[in-house]
C-alpha cells in the first residue's frame, strides 16, 4: 500500500521532517502501507537544512521504502496510484485529492502569514470530507483514521456557473 | 477663489452621480434577449491556484458560444500561458472547431515581495497598459465604435486584476460600451474575503463567493456552492 506525502511548490520544513519521522513511519507501517512517496517542493528534507542532494532519491526508514522527489511534473499519477495521500493545505491539490476520491489527510502550514489555507481545512474537515490535523498530531492522526468515515466530494458540476453566466449575458 | 471653489464641487458632485450611475446596482434587471448569439469572452488567469480556477469555471461554459477568447495574463507568468494553450487544445481534441483565442500580457499591478513605496508607479505603468487594452486599442482597432474589447470579463484575482478593473470603471465613466464584469471568489476563501475582492465587489457586476460564510446583509454577494 502507498502514501503520497506533498507539498506542493511551498517550503513547509515539518511536513516533510514528520513524514519521515520515526513515529509516523510506524504508524504507517502499523495500518499496513509499505511504501511513501514524498514531494517536497523547496522544503528541507534534513533539520540542518539541506536535501539529500539527489533528485529523486529512495531511502529505506525503519523498514518502509521511502522515494523523495523535490519537483514532479505531474503529481495527478501518483494520487491516482496511492492508497493515503498525506498534503500541506492548498486549495488546488486539495481539490485534485478530493475529485479522485483518495482518502486525504490535510496539514496547514503554520507559519504562513494570511493563513486562511487553515479554514478552508477545518471547514472540509467539518463537513466530513477529510481530515485536517498538525505535523505534531500526524501519527496520532494516521492511528485513528478510518477512510471508509470520509464523506465523498462532490464531483464538478458546471451547471451552475453556466446557467449564472448565460443568465447575465442574456442568453437565458 | 470661491468660484473656484463652487466650480470644484459642482465638478465633484456631477463626478459622484456619473459614478453612482455606472456601478452596479445588487439587483438584476432582465438583460434584453442576445441579438447575436456569440459573446466574446475574456478570462483574468491569476497564476496558480487562480488559473486552475479561472479555467474550471470556463470548461462549465458553452465555448461555441463564449467565442472568441481572451486570456490576460501578467507578464513574466509563462506556466498560466501553458495552461490556457493546454486547454485550448484539450477542446480542440474534444470538438474541432476554427481554433479562436489570443493570450495578452498586461504589467504587474504589484511584484511579489515589492516595497509599497515603490507600488504606485508600477501601479500606473499597469493601467496605463489596461486602459490602451480596454479603452484605446477597441477605439483604433476594429473601426466600429460601439463594441467592447470583450462582451465579458471574468476575474477571480488576484492583485492585478484590479488595475484591469479600475481601467473598466474609466472607460464606463466616459459612457464608452464597457464590458460585463463576474468575480467569482478562489474556493480557498472560506472566513473572510481577499483584498482583491474587497475592492472589487461593489464594482463587477456579479460578485460570487463558493462558501456561505462571505454573504454579508448588504446581498451584493451571491453564492452557489463550490463552483470548481
Amino acid at each position: 500500500m502507498l502514501v503520497f506525502v506533498t507539498v506542493g511548490s511551498t517550503k513547509f520544513d515539518s511536513l516533510v521532517q514528520a513524514a519521515i519521522s520515526e513515529l509516523v513511519i510506524a504508524a504507517l507501517r502499523n495500518k499496513g502501507y509499505t511504501q511513501v512517496i514524498l514531494q517536497r517542493g523547496n522544503s528541507d528534507l534534513t533539520t540542518d537544512g539541506g536535501g539529500f542532494g539527489q533528485d529523486p532519491l529512495t531511502i529505506r526508514k525503519d523498514g518502509m521504502e521511502v522515494e523523495t522527489w523535490k519537483f514532479k511534473p505531474s503529481i495527478q499519477n501518483d494520487i491516482e496510484r496511492a492508497d493515503l495521500v498525506i498534503s500541506h493545505a492548498g486549495s488546488g491539490t486539495i481539490l485534485d485529492v478530493l475529485r479522485s476520491g483518495k482518502p486525504l489527510i490535510v496539514v496547514p502550514n503554520p507559519t504562513l502569514l494570511d493563513n486562511h489555507q487553515e479554514e478552508l481545512a477545518s471547514e472540509l474537515s467539518n463537513l466530513g470530507h477529510l481530515r485536517a490535523t498538525s505535523t505534531h498530531d500526524l501519527a496520532e492522526t494516521i492511528a485513528s483514521f478510518d477512510p471508509g468515515t470520509l464523506i465523498p466530494f462532490p464531483p464538478f458540476d458546471g451547471s451552475k456557473f453556466r446557467r449564472l453566466v448565460d443568465e447575465e449575458m442574456g442568453f437565458i | 477663489m470661491t468660484i473656484t471653489f463652487q466650480i470644484l464641487t459642482a465638478l465633484a458632485f456631477l463626478l459622484s452621480c456619473r459614478v453612482y450611475l455606472v456601478l452596479p446596482t445588487s439587483c438584476h434587471p432582465k438583460p434584453p434577449r442576445r441579438y447575436s448569439n456569440k459573446c466574446s469572452l475574456a478570462i483574468f488567469l491569476g497564476s496558480g491556484g487562480h488559473t486552475s480556477e479561472a479555467l474550471m469555471l470556463t470548461s462549465a461554459l458553452d465555448l461555441t458560444r463564449y467565442a472568441p477568447r481572451t486570456y490576460i495574463i501578467s507578464e513574466g507568468d509563462t506556466l498560466s500561458a501553458k495552461k490556457a494553450i493546454a486547454f485550448e487544445i484539450h477542446l480542440q481534441a474534444a470538438e474541432p472547431t476554427p481554433q479562436d483565442y489570443r493570450i495578452l500580457r498586461i504589467p504587474r499591478a504589484r511584484r511579489v515581495h515589492q516595497s509599497l513605496l515603490t507600488v504606485p508607479p508600477t501601479f500606473m505603468h499597469s493601467l496605463l497598459a489596461c486602459i490602451h487594452l480596454v479603452t484605446i486599442s477597441p477605439l483604433l482597432g476594429r473601426g466600429t465604435i460601439g463594441a467592447p474589447f470583450v462582451d465579458l470579463l471574468i476575474l477571480n484575482g488576484p492583485g492585478t486584476c484590479v488595475t484591469l478593473c479600475a481601467a473598466i470603471v474609466l472607460n464606463k465613466l466616459i459612457g464608452l460600451p464597457s464590458p460585463k464584469m463576474i468575480y467569482v471568489e478562489s474556493f480557498a476563501r472560506v472566513e473572510s474575503l481577499s483584498l482583491t475582492g474587497r475592492i472589487l465587489r461593489h464594482v463587477v457586476d456579479r460578485f460570487i463567493v463558493q462558501w456561505p460564510g462571505l454573504l454579508s446583509a448588504d446581498g451584493r454577494e451571491e453564492c452557489y456552492g463550490c463552483l470548481v
